[in-house]
């Protein structure tokens, strides 16, 4: 036999795409070509194919050697082909029998001792391998625990190539089914809102983002508790469900993040990149085709930019596309690439460049205005609920003298609030309150009537609030109601829903 | 007399031989003639039709009249109308608007009287102060109701950001307020009033010079639907009219004559909106004009109606949505610093509602310095949360301020007893 055909997969962003390898072994000079836009890291698997064989007890074929990836117009790029062109080599110089090749998809990079070795993204390769109808995938020891994670197809981690060419050649049972480790799930009881003392306005404010995916921004001086309580935002979302947690891993096993303690991500991640993030770390980027950044690592959880108008403006402005359509696109030499990236953005910001505040402040009032102003019109336009954080000035007097509410208790009224939410925009594309346009709660069925919108209206008059932000108080206003189990918001709701909005117009109003 | 059957578009109780001679008369005869205008106050609509019809007319009723008697056809009229969903509203009719229209009858009985005296003759291309013979309308806003509690909102076609946000401000406010806004259908200041209007849930009046089954600019025909289901649709000319430049000018005097005041939100020196004025102060009615940059060519012509230029005002400089409801709305509206419009009202009554919580909020509240939600509660013994739900129907009402080191009684209210 002079030809054989193995499976491997290949990924864009997450989005997967079956490979068929062929390996062609026939008379002429010795060597190995290969077809099919292999990039250079394809083709240096030439030696680590060879170094690996030989070191397996396995003969590199002394004929003449061609290897296609197909389909032959797409871009393979990585080491994560080394073992399906390795296994198809094989079988087309008649080492091992073809059987078991047809509807198996090899994941693994070889190493020269003959090692097989994890590679990035085996999660949603899995995932297109298991649609696409293989029966089996192998991989290496160290991808065992993340690829365990997909059910309905069976997985098998092995260790070496000589392990699998003493399998393929009947010498020995098969390796071993991957299994996932038995880690318990993440429990963090660290960060727990009854923790935190006072600040009941920005407790407040964090409950109604995560009820109605409102986007936040806190403002305070430095020490006031802004990244402790962004920090305690992601326990008050409802953990993912099946879909979310597996979109979610993907896009961390893209990026590398899973290899050690892999595990289905149910809780929604929080990513805090720091305020001198580029551009490519905060979208995604990099060379060939771009690796997920921030935001798409923040898919379905928590983006927390601290000291946000530190950012440069370039990366703050790469933020609209994504708010905008929960998708990110990168354009780059090696093709487009779309990763999720649906986040709440929570931004944080002192009130002015000094960082401190009331008399000590020494900023003339321009520059604490134009710090504020670095937060972009556009930016700030997405984002709904806007609290002041102090430090708690008399937290020996209010300490303990009130019962504090817990993450978990806030968290159920949370889901109960996003399940009227869901009920009430049953039929329609929005899923929380954040998503509907402030014109569909204007006019029609959800218009609400003069007497509730009162404070509203008179705020709209008197200038606190500009028509932009009208159409968020409207929006904030339902979440309350939802909070409140009120089926249609109160006065008493859209004041509150006020109360998250105006403030310091002079920097705000837009 | 023709074939009018059935109920016809205007069933109020109207004479279908009266409505039939009026659809006729709007047909053949140009809006605001003073002949035609006299002739049928004279002898009635139903007579003089039949005096146009046989020739016997005033030789001056005739002529006017001349160009379309051939081809006028009411029932023709009267059907588009129905299939248009439009009915004709006329002075016999239980819905004609009496009382707006009663400063036109007056300026235009005076203005009969000097024609008649052949001191001037001529008939006046911007438009006579004479009522409308009849009225095509379409819309559930009562007709009968329009000038007393309503304002005119126009402008250029042409207008700035400025004056567009301007439209748009005042609009809303107004119809928030209970106005009922009355305007033309053009792009530019028109259509921002009309939208603004519609966005807070109010009535407008939409009086075109065109025929109401052809939305003149087309590009506004959805403004045009949008109006037809809330407030009303108004023209003078029967359906099929082609809008003509003299219609505007004439239509212009219906703008003023069913707004209680009438508002320029800005104009070019030789603008359209300067007619509207002219029309507005010979019905007596208040004029207001928007002030504008003084290097802005768009507001050149309210600056010179604030003067009093050309014997044109001069026009009551209005600086906001309350200036203006003082002037058109019920005494007392909009007086005290435009803190006591109608919403600011509602937040008081809203405010009493509340009173328990919201008297122990402002009881924790400091009189100088500036204090956060929990304090606040922990002072006035409510929870904090109620203090956030509470504070900012204080800071409406004007009884708190706030800073971003937090909330403190309003020093206005601190030196006033309220």
């Amino acid at each position: 036999m002079a030809l054989a055909t193995t499976l491997g997969v290949t990924l864009t962003g997450v989005q997967g795409q079956t490979v068929e390898i062929q390996a062609d072994v026939a008379a002429g000079v010795p060597g190995l070509s290969f077809t099919g836009l292999a990039d250079t890291s394809v083709v240096e698997s030439r030696d680590r194919m060879r170094a690996a064989m030989g070191n397996s007890g396995v003969e590199w074929p002394n004929r003449k050697v061609t290897l296609a990836l197909l389909p032959a117009d797409v871009r393979k790029v990585g080491s994560r082909f080394d073992l399906a062109m390795a296994v198809a080599v094989l079988a087309a110089a008649e080492e091992i029998p073809p059987v078991e090749l047809a509807d198996t998809v090899w994941l693994a990079e070889l190493g020269l001792d003959g090692r097989l070795r994890p590679i990035r993204g085996v999660l949603p390769a899995i995932v297109t391998a298991r649609r696409t109808g293989a029966r089996r995938v192998v991989v290496a020891q160290g991808n065992a625990a993340e690829a365990a994670l997909i059910p309905d197809i069976e997985v098998r981690a092995a260790g070496t190539l000589r392990e699998l060419v003493a399998w393929l050649r009947n010498e020995d049972g098969p390796p071993p089914l991957a299994c996932s480790t038995d880690e318990p799930p993440e429990l963090d009881g660290s960060a727990d809102l009854a923790d935190v003392a006072g600040q009941t306005e920005a407790k407040r404010a964090l409950e109604v983002a995560a009820a109605g995916g409102h986007h936040l921004y806190l403002v305070g001086p430095p020490g006031a508790g802004k990244t402790m309580l962004a920090e305690r935002l992601p326990g008050l979302l409802p953990p993912l469900d099946d879909d979310a947690a597996l979109e979610v891993t993907a896009v961390h096993s893209v990026a590398g993040r899973l290899l050690d303690r892999a595990r289905l991500i149910r809780r929604p991640p929080l990513q805090a990149p720091h305020h001198t993030a580029t551009v490519p770390a905060l979208v995604g980027g990099g060379t060939n085709l771009a690796r997920p950044g921030a935001i798409s690592l923040a898919h379905q959880g928590i983006l927390f930019l601290d000291e946000a108008p530190e950012f440069r403006p370039a990366a703050l402005e790469a933020l609209r596309q994504p708010l905008e359509s929960g998708l990110v696109v990168l354009h780059r030499g090696g093709g487009v690439v779309s990763y999720p990236a649906r986040f709440l953005l929570v931004l944080a910001a002192n009130p002015c460049p000094c960082g401190s505040r009331g008399r000590d402040c020494t900023c003339a009032p321009q520059a604490r205005r134009r710090y504020q102003q670095r937060l972009s019109g556009p930016l700030l336009d997405r984002v709904d609920v806007r609290v002041q954080v102090e430090p708690v000035p008399h937290a020996d007097l209010l300490g303990d003298a009130l019962r504090r509410e817990s993450t978990a208790e806030i968290a159920e009224r949370v889901r109960q609030a996003r399940r009227a939410a869901t009920e009430r925009w049953a039929g329609t594309t929005w899923r929380v309150n954040a998503d509907v346009p402030g014109a569909k709660l204007r006019a029609g069925p959800w218009a609400l009537p003069r007497r509730v919108l009162a404070p509203a209206q008179a705020s709209l008059e008197q200038g606190r609030l500009s028509a932009r932000g009208f159409d968020r108080v409207l929006r904030l206003a339902w979440t309350v109601a939802d909070l409140n189990g009120h089926t249609v918001p109160e006065p008493g709701d859209v004041a509150e829903a006020l109360y998250f909005r105006t403030g310091q117009v002079e920097s705000w109003a837009a | 007399m023709g074939g009018l059957t059935g109920t016809g578009p205007a069933a109020d109780g109207v004479d279908p031989q009266v409505l039939w001679a009026r659809a006729y008369l709007s047909r053949v005869s140009e809006p605001a003639n003073i002949p035609v205008w006299g002739f049928v106050g004279d002898v009635g609509p139903v007579e003089a039709v039949e005096a146009i019809r046989t020739g016997i007319a005033p030789r001056e009723v005739l002529d006017a009249t001349a160009a379309r008697r051939p081809t006028a056809d009411p029932d023709a009229d009267l059907d588009a109308a129905e299939r248009a969903g439009l009915r004709l509203v006329v002075p016999e009719s239980a819905d004609w608007p009496h009382f707006a229209m009663a400063a036109l009858e007056y300026a235009g009985a005076e203005r009969l009287a000097a024609y008649r005296a052949g001191g001037d003759g001529r008939h006046r291309e911007s438009g006579e102060p004479i009522p409308p013979l009849a009225l095509w309308a379409r819309g559930p806003l009562e007709l009968a109701s329009l000038g007393v509690r309503s304002v005119g909102i126009v402008g250029s076609r042409a207008a700035t950001a400025y004056g567009e946000q301007v439209s748009s401000e005042f609009a809303f406010a107004l119809a928030s307020a209970g106005v009922v806004v009355v305007s033309g259908g053009a792009y530019g200041i028109d259509a921002a009033a009309h939208r603004a209007a519609l966005t807070a849930g109010g009535e407008t009046v939409l009086v075109s010079a065109g025929g109401l089954d052809r939305p003149y600019p087309p590009g506004n025909a959805t403004l045009f639907a949008r109006v037809a289901e809330i407030g009303l649709l108004l023209s003078e000319s029967p359906p099929g009219c082609a809008p003509q430049r003299h219609r505007f000018l004439t239509r212009n005097r219906l703008i003023a004559a069913l707004s209680t005041g009438t508002v320029i939100v800005e104009a070019a020196k030789r603008s359209g909106a300067r007619n509207t004025a002219a029309h507005c102060l010979a019905l007596q009615r208040p004029l207001m004009a928007v002030p504008g940059p003084i290097v802005s060519p768009m507001s050149m012509g309210c600056h010179g109606l604030i003067r009093g230029d050309g014997g044109l005002g001069p026009a009551l400089l209005v600086g906001s949505a309350a200036d203006v409801l003082a002037v058109v709305g019920g005494a007392g509206e909009g007086l005290s610093d435009g803190a006591d419009t109608g919403t600011v009202a509602d937040v008081r009554a809203e405010l009493d509602d509340l009173d328990p919580i919201a008297r122990r909020v402002y009881e924790g509240l400091g009189a100088r310095r500036f204090a956060r939600p929990d304090e606040i509660g922990a002072r006035g013994g409510v929870s904090p949360l109620e203090v956030i739900r509470a504070l900012p129907l204080l800071e409406l009402a004007g009884l708190v301020e706030s800073s971003d080191a937090g909330f403190r009684i309003a020093r206005r209210t601190r030196t006033r007893s309220t």
